[in-house]
Order: structure tokens, then C-alpha cells, then sequence
């Protein structure tokens, strides 16, 4: 029975599209208590005084907790799982990251006291009744702005704002030789704008406290329970990891928003053993807006060098990336170990140097967002080769091919070493191009073009190509870099007695649909039918460990993990299965579910070796019963999808408004178990993608307010914005997991944003435009064409 | 947000000016306003229920009247909180004379705003603004008739 490679329909969306899912909202315990978290309107801001009498004697309250009693508890602030350093080796500006503040708030939405009651609605009328009074200070927003002298400061202990300043790749003095030998530098400024996740679900987390076992449970939207349980455990509340469970049952998105922990999860365990009772916390839409990590938020100059001929020469970036008010948990590691390592991008640039600024503003924590600094990265370079481009009167396409990394496989080529830190596995970067022009039929498009602008109709087509570093990651090279965790994954292979198959992956389904993959992984490798197959994840009690969902890891590092489990079973399996058989276990082969003896019709079924496995009645003397095997796969290197976009669109001259005509995506994400499920990533990538160049970004303004948070404000990609996207496939393998797979999760968010942007600057061309922010609104674009 | 505009009125800037400084007037007049108490020279409480798109709150906060030459220009402080945010606003209003005894009304200023007030909504807040403030001159002229 072969399952690798087909389009099973996904065996979860049975429940999903029923409404049968169980999130973390739909569990209620006998009991339960919910909590408000009144949070601050201001972005910086001394708290004078709380006054919670009056909400205190209202109806249905149980109880108020302010900053001041989790001072007082000696509770810790949310930790970062990531370190980067200053350039001169100090370690970076970690300041605390409390639960909710006592003295100050940070931003607007900064937790001042959580309120707890009988009910949702007599908690949030409640919060209405506590009296906080302010004293309103200044407040900055804009990354660049605020490591200038003299401006308000997020936290006392670090000047300037600066959390880091890092570079990375070629000295600077020999990027700037290469540079001042160049023939033409192509520069760009500009801002890669704030995005708000926008998982369909909003964050949730239940802390339950159970006096008789002394043991915590936390239910909670997680892309990461494990890590959470680490974390809040052994440096938020300082309560045994074996005593407490974290579950993240159904998750409905997250998009990197639901990596971290948060303080809410540790707020409602510890109140929960306050109370003795459990306790759920339930963001609204609004609150989501203000609370989930935020994603992007570069300010950038990028220059890049070319000789007579158009080969690239150099690369010089001086980034500043805004990082909030707190340190989310992967913070630091985005706009650096995420970012400056991709610039080398698919081109033979010989001198690369990056340098990044972290800095701390009133603003929402920043972290990852699907692509997490590898998108940054890729619209920094594709802006830059189109400009260029344009300049040097090259074709886009062919200026790419023309700087292209030639093919190697990564087994008899070795992988490329970059300017930039990291070893490519494998790739064939000019294969996806080549198959992306074809299918657009680019010279015909060209002829379209030209005839269009004669009426007077603007058409534009836009190239990307990207790389990512994915299969997150091992753990001794990101440890190296600054990871203050292992990025390995744990699988545990259970063969129940029947020959039914349990599961038990580390890795976090939140819509991904790893309950059909890794059961297609388990069933074509075992040779059972799928639905003999369960995959477990997301609980801390029934699985061994997690490092979580992220950085397109689930298949390349939690899959390889259940290869690795299954091969111990069939180890196992043909011991038994050799005593069977009466024969050598070198002398069998298994396919089909059975173990056969070469060259014979001897034969033994895997549900009658899993039987006997645990019924060792007549068993290979010395061999231990059951068969239940757990494997921890530490990947040997990152893996590296890439792949070519390319859009085309139409600018409406009288609106100013973008319609998105054609898009055309060609990736290589290495070998693919579900083709279906794979499209479905890149679609919903390119939406994303496609939503950030055209629709979406945060907008604060000079209070540090958040101005467009909701869905009347803040303009998410619909439907009708998007045209029907073709999609195809280049197959290069990962030459070092035992899948050949690379990930497929964030390719399409990443390729897609630059095409777009692209297609609407080569629209524009007639204007002599060459510069033109996102998000490419109908009022930003008409205003640039009419000014 | 800015807040900025003009009105001409049919009437003396003694006569508006005596309208601005009557909090009984001013309740009549501005919209949404349920109450204005003085509670010292120049200063105000008021109490004000105001709809904004989507958004709806019960404001609470002091007016305060600075910089007066009588009658000439103030400048209006605003300090409203509510539960949906709160707003903070400075806004100098000039009367100047003009021919046939008319007078321009002129204000100037800046809202601040914070809380859910400040992020929905906040796009379509200045137009609320201006239908306020329209509504609040025409009373005003009905008042000056």
C-alpha cells in the first residue's frame, strides 16, 4: 500500500467542518472561574494608583490581581528563549517581561490587572469598575526614530532603546572595497511594515489546579505546549515540570502568533492554585489585535553592487528591526539568525555584510510571522534585483539567471556554503525559474504589456525567487547562535497489540493536517491501512517531549523523527518475525505488511508479529516483549526550500487600485508526502503573502495607539482579491533527512509578497516610479501616480 | 486627530461668546452632552454619551476654559474618559469679527484618543467629528436667532 505522495483527504476535517473540533474555549471544567485582563489604553504610562474596591464588591467577582500581588507572589517575568549580543560581545538588553506591570505600562494593551469572576460578562463588567489612575509620558513607535538621542525610553536599562546591535557575513571593509569597485549600485530604503497574525482563533489558556494530585493542567492555544510547560515552569512560576500537563488540543491557526508563551497561561495556573479553582482566560478579537506577537516591522537600506555585465558584486544592509515593548519568546533571533542569513539568497553575491539593530518601542511585542526574517530577507533582494533591473535596462528574469547559484544535489555536489553562515542542501534554482517563465509565457506577456500601455491600460509582471532555511533546526548550530533551546523533535511509535498503530509526535497540528501526513508516513512505511494509524500531539502527558510547530519543521525534523521509531519497529518486527518463520531476520523482507522470506511464499502479517509481541508466548529467547519505540531526531542541518513567484497586475489609472491578475508559483519544498495538502500551504501562503504587499499593516500613530485594530480598520486578503493560483512543483530532495522533504509551510508567504510589489512598481514604470511602500493601497497608489 | 473648521454666524462675538460661557446653552447645544456642572470658575464636568460607528460610550471628564480674552478666543481643554478609551483635546477657538456683523467662528486643535476608541474606528472618527460639530453650529445659530 503506497500513501506517500497521494492526496488522502485530510481525516481531521471531518471534525473541523462539522463543528465536532475541540478548542481550547469549548472545554469547560466543573467549577470554572474566567478572567479579564484590563489591560492599559495608554503606551507608556505610570501607574499611580489601582483602586479594585468597587469592582471587588460587584456581583459574581471572585477575586482581582494586580501587578503589585504578582510582584509580591515573587513571580518572574516571561523569559526569551533567544540571545543575540551586541557587536562589542555584551549580551543583549533582556528586561523583565511581567505578567502584568506594577509601575509602568509599555504599550497599549500592557496587563494591569487580571479579574477574576463567576463569569465572562461579570468580569469584564467588573474591569470597568477598577480605577486606574495614570500619568500619560511619551511614547515612540518607529524602530529608526527611537535609537536617536533623547527619546523616550521603553526600559530605564537600555540606552537608546537598543535590545542588540549585530552583524553578520563579510567585514565591512571588504564589502565597501567591492561596492566602491562597482559599476552600478542599485539602493533601496524602505519599511517592511507591521503585520498582525489573525489566526481564526484567538488565543485561550485554562489553568487548572487539582489540591488532591497537587498537579496543574493548562489547556491552552499552542503551537508549542512543551516548550510553554519549560518555560513557564522553570522560569515564570517555579513549579515542577512533572507536575504540571499542558494540553494544546485543537488550535485554529496560529502563524507563528501561538509559538510563544504568554502571560496569560502563566497568569491562570497560578490563579488557578490561588483559588482552587480552575480559571479560563478567553482573548476577544480586539484584544488579539493588541496582545498576539506581531509580525515584520524592518526599516531598511539595502545596496547592492554590479559590474558592467550585471553579475552581482555586493550586498550591504543596515537594518532596524522593532521589537516591541517586551521580548517575545523567539524575538531576537528573527530579524537576525532568520533574516541576515538568507541575504545570500539564490545568487553568487561574493560579499555580503548585514547589520541589525533590535529595538524596543511602546508597541506590541514583535516575533515571528509565518516566514519569520526569511521574508524580510527575500523582499530586500527581490526588490533590489527588479530595481536593479530596471536601471540597467536588464531583463528582471534573466538578471536572476544570470546571478543564479548553479545546480548542485547536495550528495554528489556538495551542499553551497554562503556568505552568510549557513550550507545549502540542495538546490536547482534555475529549474523553477525556467518552469515559472513558461508557464506565464513571459515574451507573449511582454507583447500583452506593450500593447495594453498603448491604450493606456497599466500592466506590470513582478519575478520573486526565494530560499528559506527551514526543518528548524540543529540543535548544536542554533545553540551556537544564540537558541537558548534544542530544536530536535520526539516521536514515539506505539504498536498496539491488534496491530493497530498509536502515534505520539511532538509536533503540533494547529491546521497544518499532520494527522493525514504523518499517518500516510506511517501506514506507506509499515504497509497498513491509513485508518489503523492515530497521531497523538499536543499533550505533554502522552508525549515525550515537543519542540513545536514552526520554521516548516513538522515533517523534516518531527516526521524523520517517526521514520526513525518506525525503523526500530520493523527491527524488532523481524526478529519476531524471524522466529515466526524459523528463519535468519537477514533473510526476510517486509512490504505489504508482512514479512516474507526471500524467495518464498513464507510469509508473516504485522498484526500477528505486533500479537506476539505482546503475547511472548512462543518469542526469540532474550528479545524484551511489546513493541513501543521513541526516537528524538536532531536534524544535521537546516533545509531549504525555494521556489519562483511571479504576479502579474493590473493598475486601475483613475482608483489607483491594484487587481492582482494572474500569480504563478513554482516551488521546491523536496519531496512531497500529500500533494493536496502542500498546494493548500502554498495557497493560503501566498494569500498572506499577497495580503501584507497589497492590504495589511499595522498603523500607530504618534501616541503609540494602535489605530486600525479590528477588522473595520485593519484590511484582510478576501477571496475576491486573489486570482486562481497555478501552482507547480520541482522535486530537489533534502539529502540528509530520511523523507527527502524541506518543509512547505511558509514558502508561499514568502515568495509571493516581492512578486506583487514588483508587478506593481513594473505597472507603474511609465511614471517613473521606482519606489513605492506597502501596503500598495488604491489611495497610496493614486496618490504616488498623481503626484 | 486633527480637528479643524470654520462657521460663520449671523450675530456679534459678544453674543456667541456669551452663548459658549452658558453651560445651560452648552448642554442644549452640543450633541450627546446629558449633563455640564460647574464645579469652579471656568470648569466644567461633563457627562456625555457619544456613538461612533461601531463604537458607543459614556464619557465623563472635565471642560475647562483657558487663555480667554473676552471676546476674542479661548482655548477649550477637554479631558473625557470612558470605558471604551478615553480623549484628550486642545482646541483654540477664535471669534472674528467680520463685515455686516457677522462673526467667523475658527477652531483649531488636536484629539488624542486611547483604548478600543483609538483603534476602531479611529479611520472614521474624524467624519463623526465634522457631523458633530455641524450639528453643534446649527444649534448654536438657533440659539443666536
Amino acid at each position: 500500500m503506497t500513501f506517500i505522495g497521494k492526496s488522502v483527504k485530510r481525516v481531521e476535517d471531518q471534525r473541523f467542518l462539522t463543528g465536532k473540533g475541540r478548542y481550547t474555549d469549548d472545554i469547560v471544567l466543573p467549577g470554572m472561574t474566567y478572567a479579564y485582563i484590563l489591560r492599559s489604553p495608554y503606551a507608556h504610562a505610570k501607574i499611580l494608583s489601582i483602586n479594585t474596591s468597587k469592582a471587588e464588591a460587584m456581583d459574581g467577582v471572585v477575586k482581582i490581581f494586580t501587578g503589585k500581588d504578582i510582584a509580591a507572589a515573587g513571580i518572574n517575568g516571561v523569559p526569551c528563549g533567544w540571545q543575540v549580543n551586541f557587536k562589542n560581545g555584551d549580551t543583549m538588553k533582556e528586561p523583565p517581561h511581567p505578567l502584568l506591570v506594577a509601575d509602568k505600562a509599555r504599550y497599549a494593551g500592557d496587563g494591569v490587572a487580571m479579574i477574576i469572576a463567576e463569569s465572562k460578562e461579570a468580569a469584564r463588567d467588573a474591569a470597568d469598575m477598577v480605577d486606574v489612575e495614570y500619568e500619560e509620558l511619551d511614547a515612540v513607535t518607529n524602530a529608526a526614530d527611537a535609537v536617536a538621542d533623547g527619546k523616550p525610553l521603553v526600559h530605564d536599562d537600555a540606552p537608546n532603546n537598543m535590545c542588540f546591535d549585530w552583524e553578520l557575513g563579510n567585514p565591512i571593509d571588504e564589502v565597501n572595497a567591492a561596492m566602491s569597485a562597482a559599476d552600478h549600485i542599485t539602493s533601496l530604503e524602505f519599511t517592511n511594515q507591521r503585520v498582525i497574525p489573525n489566526a481564526m482563533e484567538p488565543r485561550a489558556a485554562i489553568g487548572q489546579y487539582e489540591d488532591h494530585s497537587g498537579k496543574y493542567t493548562l489547556h491552552t492555544t499552542s503551537q508549542n505546549p512543551h516548550l510553554t510547560r519549560l518555560l513557564m515552569c522553570a522560569f515564570v512560576l517555579g513549579v515542577p515540570e512533572h507536575k504540571v500537563r499542558v494540553v494544546a488540543p485543537d488550535v485554529g491557526g496560529g502563524f507563528g502568533s501561538k509559538i510563544f508563551h504568554y502571560a496569560e497561561e502563566a497568569l491562570v495556573i497560578w490563579a488557578s492554585k490561588q483559588l482552587n479553582r480552575p480559571v479560563k482566560w478567553t482573548s476577544d478579537r480586539s484584544e488579539a489585535f493588541l496582545t498576539d506577537a506581531h509580525g515584520r516591522d524592518h526599516i531598511s537600506k539595502a545596496e547592492m553592487g554590479f559590474d558592467k555585465d550585471g553579475n552581482i558584486l555586493a550586498l550591504r544592509v543596515k537594518t532596524h528591526a522593532n521589537l516591541g515593548a517586551y521580548l517575545s519568546t523567539f524575538a531576537p533571533c528573527v530579524p537576525t539568525w532568520l533574516h541576515g542569513t538568507l541575504l545570500q539568497g539564490l545568487y553568487t553575491t561574493p560579499k555580503i555584510n548585514v547589520d541589525v539593530t533590535g529595538v524596543f518601542t511602546h508597541t506590541t511585542p514583535v516575533d515571528a510571522y509565518r516566514g519569520a526574517g526569511r521574508p524580510e530577507a527575500t523582499y530586500l533582494l527581490e526588490r533590489l534585483l527588479d530595481k536593479a533591473a530596471l536601471e540597467m535596462k536588464r531583463d528582471p528574469a534573466e538578471l536572476r539567471l544570470q546571478n543564479f547559484i548553479p545546480a548542485f544535489d547536495g550528495v554528489k555536489e556538495e551542499g553551497y556554503m554562503t556568505q552568510v553562515a549557513l550550507q545549502y542542501d540542495s538546490g536547482n534554482y534555475h529549474g523553477v525559474l525556467e518552469r515559472a517563465l513558461e508557464m506565464v509565457g513571459y515574451e507573449d506577456f511582454r507583447k500583452e504589456q506593450a500593447a495594453a500601455r498603448d491604450e493606456g491600460r497599466l500592466l506590470g509582471i513582478g519575478f520573486s525567487t526565494y530560499i528559506e532555511a527551514c526543518g528548524i533546526a540543529p540543535s548544536a548550530v542554533v545553540g551556537a547562535l544564540g537558541a537558548r533551546a534544542g530544536l530536535y523533535e520526539s516521536a514515539q511509535v506505539r504498536v498496539q497489540p491488534t496491530g493497530k498503530v498509536s502515534v505520539y509526535s511532538g509536533s503540533h497540528s494547529h491546521g497544518q493536517g499532520h494527522e493525514t501526513t504523518f499517518a500516510q508516513v506511517v501506514a506507506d512505511k509499515l504497509g497498513i491501512p491509513l485508518e489503523d494509524v492515530e497521531i497523538v500531539h499536543g499533550d505533554s502527558e502522552a508525549v515525550a517531549f515537543g519542540m513545536g510547530t514552526y520554521g516548516s519543521r513538522s515533517l523534516a525534523v518531527g516526521g524523520s523523527a517517526i521514520v526513525r521509531s518506525i525503523e526500530k519497529v520493523l527491527e524488532k518486527g523481524a526478529q519476531i518475525a524471524a522466529h515466526k518463520l524459523e528463519a535468519n531476520p537477514e533473510d526476510l523482507e517486509y512490504a505489504g505488511g508482512k514479512w516474507t522470506v526471500k524467495g518464498t511464499d513464507k510469509s508473516v502479517a504485522f498484526g500477528d508479529v505486533a500479537l506476539t509481541a505482546y503475547v511472548p508466548h512462543d518469542y526469540p529467547q532474550g528479545l524484551e516483549p511489546g513493541m513501543d519505540f521513541s526516537s528524538f531526531y536532531d536534524p544535521a542541518n537546516f533545509t531549504y526550500p525555494f521556489g519562483a513567484h511571479i504576479a502579474i497586475v493590473e493598475v486601475d489609472k483613475d482608483t489607483g487600485k491594484v487587481s492582482l491578475k494572474r500569480f504563478i508559483a513554482v516551488d521546491d519544498v523536496g519531496n512531497v508526502i500529500n500533494p493536496m495538502i502542500v498546494d493548500g500551504q502554498i495557497h493560503g501562503g501566498l494569500a498572506q503573502g499577497i495580503g501584507q504587499a497589497l492590504f495589511e499593516g499595522a498603523i500607530y500613530d504618534e501616541y503609540g495607539q494602535l489605530t486600525n485594530g479590528s477588522y473595520m480598520d485593519y484590511t484582510m486578503p478576501r477571496a475576491d482579491d486573489l486570482p486562481s493560483f497555478e501552482v507547480d512543483r520541482q522535486v530537489t530532495p533534502c539529502p540528509h533527512n530520511p523523507l527527502g522533504v524541506k518543509g512547505a509551510g511558509e514558502a508561499g508567504c514568502i515568495g509571493s509578497t516581492p512578486a506583487v510589489v514588483n508587478a506593481v512598481m513594473d505597472a507603474l514604470a511609465p511614471f517613473g516610479i521606482k519606489d513605492l511602500e506597502m501596503p500598495m493601497t488604491p489611495e497610496r497608489v493614486w496618490r504616488t501616480m498623481n503626484s | 486627530m486633527n480637528l479643524k473648521g470654520n462657521y460663520q454666524f449671523d450675530a456679534s462675538s459678544k453674543a456667541i461668546w456669551d452663548c459658549l460661557m452658558n453651560p445651560e446653552v452648552l448642554t442644549r447645544i452640543t450633541p450627546g452632552i446629558s449633563r455640564l456642572e460647574q464645579i469652579e470658575e471656568d470648569q466644567f464636568k461633563a457627562i456625555a454619551d457619544v456613538k461612533i460607528g461601531p463604537v458607543k460610550g459614556s464619557f465623563e471628564g472635565n471642560l475647562k476654559v483657558a487663555e480667554k480674552k473676552e471676546p476674542e478666543r479661548f482655548v477649550l481643554k477637554i479631558t473625557q474618559k470612558s470605558k471604551i478609551g478615553n480623549v484628550s483635546a486642545d482646541v483654540a477657538i477664535a471669534l472674528n469679527k467680520k463685515e455686516d456683523g457677522q462673526t467667523e467662528m475658527e477652531f483649531d486643535g488636536k484629539a488624542k484618543l486611547s483604548g478600543l476608541l483609538a483603534r476602531t474606528g479611529q479611520r472614521v472618527l474624524s467624519g463623526v467629528a465634522n457631523t458633530l460639530t455641524k450639528q453643534f453650529f446649527k444649534a448654536l445659530e438657533k440659539e443666536l436667532a
